[in-house]
Order: structure tokens, then C-alpha cells, then sequence
């Protein structure tokens, strides 16, 4: 009746783990060890090194980018098309220590060599920028600021020249070693009131990638691929009309883990996470389009407590402090969606209406479910199910340009509608 | 010369006290130790010594519902089954998961991937059951609606016939698993969605 019960361990190799666990943690003591070692002379050697420091910050109307050097050196700045050379004439190679990069301007941070010439590339995200460049720190701080060049008439309230810009700058610089990725230290007291300030970022997450092809359609047409092509349209509808910048968590054919996902909007501080999927069913004849936000595994107990965080998630809108209690901030982060509930759930009707109206499929309604993918996110969040790939019918439909135009569009429009609800 | 003695028995009594703690320290240990064990060691033996499973005899089944996904809608459909009666609430709630795997006697449709098997199936105290499935149940891709069937067919069917269960915790191969293809979250105990189920 069981045929199960064969393949149960016998008593003995239950008893084993804690013997294993003794060879175990030798073995791991000698592995830290060599480990440490060899961490320890390549420390060495990259120290040898001297370190040439960039961070970028992005403020309301420009992204600013702070070189610092190990010592006062000349330097000449190049634009180039896009690109922006810092021209450092030093015999030496600088080991080039850049956060990782999100910001409205600035696309990337890399260096070369050329005859005698340090040169560090700054490539800028848009074409068009205008720069302006400062000194600071006894010029060991090199400081440029881009700005977007089609406007001729830059707003006027924060003209950051070099004067009234300096004393902010040197603070963060030197005191931050490793801070998290698009934290500008030098916003340390946000304030509620700039939350709706110039530029703030959308973050769509294109369902799956790589190995993680989610659900397949009869005809081959596979989940991963779907979600890519609409996100992107959306992503241009959004960047054309919208004065919002918009971060995808995957922009090709990639495997990013669920939490990244979540980390990525965090970091960027997104005012909306959007994660697109192409629904599969057991059922042959399911069809249309839902969506869901995030439901809460809670039990009583658990609710009570979570209704506590919901009505006070004014921390959620600060960014993470990592520093600190790392149990505690861990299961906040795990939590992080509980607080935005009401918010992800007027999103996802709001959304779900434009799915309706414009692509008359069939009403499936706003869902909530346990996403994964949801459940760090500190922001309103949603998942749309844009169609049933596991449907032939609405298979064609999706890997159809037209259709994935025409949900691009309704996604769109739900989410201008929410924004103009919900400043 | 009294004194010298008093204090060697002294020595000796403090020796006695402290080889009589580490013995009971070290008593201790091994009780608790093998406590655990012997606990987990019961449980896994619990399925295979029931070969006096109560034969046809009518008192030796127990009636249960479990709920399948429709091609009618996209809720879970109930349907009745007999499963022989076992020693435990786990014993039952195992065969009424293989019951699941088997599928539908009627029309209804398997949430769970062909060729999954229930590996273990156990309750705790605090109410949570641990269903742990062999790798199949995650080996095909598969869409959220895909996902959510399979979660609250278990989910539902576990709570709804067994009232020591809570929540429901899904186990792949002996491993916690973040989700089994992409969607829904397998960190946590799933609490059951009655109003997933057709009334």
C-alpha cells in the first residue's frame, strides 16, 4: 500500500549527520584557514594598489559622480559622444574600487590606459548630458555632476555650483566603506516631504529567465521570453510619457534569484514594483488575465501583528539600514510587502481594469497570493498574469507583437491612473 | 594534622560533587540527544510496522474529501474517498496525500505533476504538517495557476480532514525549496484558502 516505504532511511544514517558534523567542521577550519590565506595575500597585493574611489549619488535634477583620488593629481576632462574621460597623466594604474551603478545618468563607471595616461570612462545613460566638475578635499575629490542637456533652461531652486555643493560633499565620501548601492549617504534624514520629488524610479520585473523558463505553451512559446518583450514595451511607454525612470530587473535572456529582484527595487527606492508573467493552468480551457498582490501565510496572531506594521510603515519609505540587528532586519525585509498591502491592492484593480477594457479578455479579477517575488518588495507591488500560455489561443496571443503592444499599453494606462490617484 | 585531613576530605567530596555533575550534565545530554531522536526514529518506523492495517473491515476506514482542480472553474473540487484507517493523524494524512497523487476517480484534474511521491509526512506539535515530495513535483515549468492548484489541493485537503493541522509546510526532497517554479513562495507554512474551494 506504501510504496513509499522502502526508500525511508534506515535508524543508523539517521544517527550519522553528528559525526559528519565533527569531520565536518575540521575539514571547515582548515578550508577557513587556506581560505583566509589566500584572502589575505591577494589583500596584500590589491593594497599595494593605490585606490581610486568612485560613487555616484543621484539627486532631484542631475547624478553626480565623486573620483576620489589617492593624491592630488592633473587631470583633463574629454566628452566624447556619450562618454566622459577623466584623463589622469600618471605612470601608476589605480585600482579602481566603483559601488555598483544605478543611477539616472550615469550608466557605468570602467578605465584604460592609453600612452602613459590613466583614463577613467564615465559613459553617461542618455546621449545628451551637460557636465559640471569641482574640486573639493584639497583636490583629492574630483566631483561632476551630469545633467540631462535637452532641457537649455535647468530648474533654478537647487543650482548645485561648487560653493553651496562642497562642505556636502566631502562627508560621505571618505566615512562610507562599503554602503549599500543607491543609498546616498548624503540624504541622511529623509524627509517624508520629498517623496514625490522630480524623478522616481519604476521597477519591472520580467517574469523568470535563463534556466527558470517558467511556463510552456503547447506550440513552444515559453514563459521567460513572453514577459521580457512586454516589459520592455512597457518600459518605452513609460519612458516616453512619464517623468518617471524606469529599472528592469532583467533586460535580456538572464536568471536574476527572486530576492534580487526584490533588492532591486529597494535599493532604487521604487515607487511601484510591476512583475510580469504569462499564467499556466492545469485546466486546458483557462484564459484572460489576472492580477495579484501579495497574501500573507498569517495566522490570527500574525495578522494582528502585521496590521500593527501596516498602520505605521512609515519606516518602510526610509531606506533599509543594514547596520545594526541583522535578525531584525531580515525579518523585516521578508515582510517588507505587509505594509504596502492597501496600496498593492488599489494598484492591482486599477491595473486589472485597464486589462479588461482594453484587451476584452476575460475577467479574472484582482487575486492575492504568496508570490515570492512580492514579498520583499518595499513599495506597491503587483504580479500580472497577462494571459494563459498554457491556453493555444492566448499562446498565439502573447508571442504576437500587436497583443504584447496592447497589454503593454493597458499595464500603462492602469499605472497612470494610480499615479494620478495616489500622489 | 586534623585539619589537613578535613581538608582532603573536603577534596574528595568536592571531586565526588563535581563527577557526579558532569555525569549528570553528560546523562542529560544524551537523554535529550537521543530523545529528539528516538522521536523521529518513531515516527519514520510509524508507516511501515502497520502491517495489521484492519483488513475491509468496515470500521477500518475513515471517509475523507479531497479536493482536485476543475476543468469547470478555477476553484478545487471536493471529492470523496475511503482510506483505511491508520495509527496516527500523520499515517492518515500520508495516504490521503498519495490519494491526491493518484488523482481524480471522476473527471476532475491532478494539481500535482505525474510520477510525484509523497517521501515523508509528518505533524508537529504546533500543528504544522511537513509534507515532503519527491523532486517531480517540481520538475515541470509551470504557471502560477499551475503552482497554486498544486500548493492548496495539499493545503486544503490536509487542513480540511485533519484537525491538528494548521498550515502545511512543502518539502521537496527533504529540503526546504523557495518556490516550484517561479512563483509561489514554499519559505513559509501555507495557511489553508478554504475560499479556494467550490461549495
Amino acid at each position: 500500500m506504501s510504496p513509499d516505504a522502502g526508500s525511508i532511511p534506515a535508524a543508523s544514517t539517521i544517527l550519522l549527520p553528528r559525526e559528519k558534523l565533527r569531520d565536518a567542521r575540521t575539514a571547515r577550519t582548515r578550508q577557513w584557514l587556506s581560505f583566509s590565506l589566500v584572502f589575505f595575500s591577494a589583500l596584500s597585493w590589491v593594497a599595494a594598489q593605490p585606490t581610486l574611489k568612485a560613487q555616484v549619488q543621484d539627486f532631484e535634477n542631475y547624478s553626480r559622480a565623486i573620483l576620489t583620488l589617492p593624491s592630488p593629481l592633473p587631470f583633463s576632462l574629454v566628452k566624447d559622444d556619450n562618454f566622459l574621460q577623466v584623463r589622469i597623466p600618471t605612470g601608476n594604474t589605480f585600482n579602481l574600487k566603483a559601488e555598483p551603478i544605478r543611477s539616472r545618468f550615469i550608466k557605468s563607471i570602467s578605465w584604460n590606459r592609453s600612452g602613459g595616461v590613466y583614463i577613467v570612462v564615465i559613459e553617461g545613460r542618455h546621449g545628451r548630458f551637460r557636465h559640471e566638475s569641482f574640486q573639493v578635499e584639497k583636490r583629492r575629490q574630483l566631483v561632476i555632476d551630469f545633467y540631462e542637456q535637452a532641457e537649455p533652461a535647468p530648474s533654478a531652486a537647487p543650482k548645485p555650483v561648487a560653493p553651496p555643493a562642497a562642505p556636502e560633499v566631502p562627508k560621505p565620501a571618505p566615512s562610507r566603506e562599503e554602503a549599500p548601492p543607491a543609498q546616498p549617504a548624503a540624504q541622511p534624514a529623509r524627509p517624508e516631504a520629498d517623496v514625490p520629488r522630480g524623478v522616481r524610479t519604476i521597477v519591472l520585473d520580467p517574469g523568470h529567465g535563463g534556466i527558470e523558463v517558467g511556463a510552456k505553451g503547447k506550440f513552444g512559446a515559453l514563459e521567460k521570453d513572453v514577459t521580457l518583450a512586454i516589459s520592455l514595451r512597457l518600459k518605452a511607454l513609460i519612458e516616453k510619457n512619464l517623468a518617471y525612470r524606469v529599472e528592469m530587473t532583467r533586460d535580456r535572456d538572464l536568471d536574476v534569484p527572486l530576492e534580487n529582484r526584490a533588492a532591486i527595487a529597494n535599493n532604487n527606492r521604487a515607487a511601484l514594483f510591476i512583475s510580469v508573467h504569462a499564467n499556466g493552468s492545469p485546466r486546458r480551457k483557462a484564459k484572460g488575465s489576472e492580477t495579484f498582490f501579495l497574501s500573507l501565510n498569517a495566522t490570527d496572531e500574525e495578522a494582528r501583528r502585521l496590521a500593527y506594521l501596516e498602520n505605521n510603515s512609515a519606516q518602510f519609505d526610509k531606506p533599509m539600514d543594514t547596520s545594526g540587528n541583522d535578525e531584525i532586519q531580515m525579518i523585516l525585509w521578508d515582510m517588507a510587502q505587509s505594509a504596502y498591502l492597501k496600496q498593492s491592492q488599489r494598484l492591482a484593480e486599477i491595473v486589472q481594469e485597464e486589462l479588461n477594457t482594453l484587451l476584452g479578455t476575460a475577467n479574472r479579477g484582482i487575486k492575492q497570493a504568496p508570490f515570492k517575488v512580492l514579498t520583499g518588495v518595499a513599495c506597491p507591488a503587483v504580479l500580472v498574469e497577462v494571459a494563459f500560455i498554457s491556453n493555444p489561443d492566448e499562446e498565439k496571443e502573447l508571442v504576437a507583437p500587436g497583443f504584447q503592444d496592447n497589454v503593454a499599453q493597458a499595464i500603462y494606462r492602469g499605472l497612470v491612473s494610480y499615479i494620478r490617484l495616489s500622489p | 594534622m586534623k585539619k589537613k585531613k578535613k581538608s582532603a576530605a573536603d577534596i574528595r567530596r568536592v571531586m565526588l560533587a563535581a563527577f557526579l555533575a558532569i555525569v549528570v550534565l553528560a546523562l542529560a545530554v544524551v537523554f535529550f540527544r537521543s530523545g529528539g531522536q528516538q522521536q523521529i526514529i518513531a515516527k519514520r518506523e510509524a508507516p511501515s510496522e502497520q502491517p495489521r492495517r484492519p483488513a475491509s473491515g468496515p470500521a477500518g476506514f475513515r471517509d475523507v474529501i479531497l479536493f482536485f482542480a476543475s476543468e469547470d472553474d478555477n476553484l478545487l473540487h471536493p471529492e470523496e474517498r475511503k482510506i483505511p484507517a491508520g495509527a496516527s493523524a500523520a499515517e492518515e494524512a500520508a495516504e490521503v496525500v498519495r490519494e491526491l497523487i493518484k488523482g481524480s476517480n471522476g473527471s476532475l484534474l491532478s494539481a500535482l505533476p505525474a510520477g510525484t511521491r509523497l517521501r515523508r509526512l509528518f505533524i508537529t506539535k504546533e500543528g504544522i504538517a511537513y509534507v515532503d515530495f519527491s523532486r517531480e513535483i517540481a520538475s515541470q515549468p509551470s504557471g502560477s495557476s499551475e503552482e497554486l492548484a498544486a500548493v492548496y489541493s495539499v493545503v486544503n485537503t490536509l487542513a480540511y480532514n485533519f484537525k491538528p493541522v494548521k498550515k502545511v509546510f512543502i518539502l521537496v526532497e527533504g529540503a526546504e525549496r523557495e518556490t516550484l517554479g517561479g512563483h509561489v513562495n514554499l519559505g513559509e507554512a501555507f495557511v489553508p484558502q478554504f475560499s479556494l474551494d467550490a461549495r
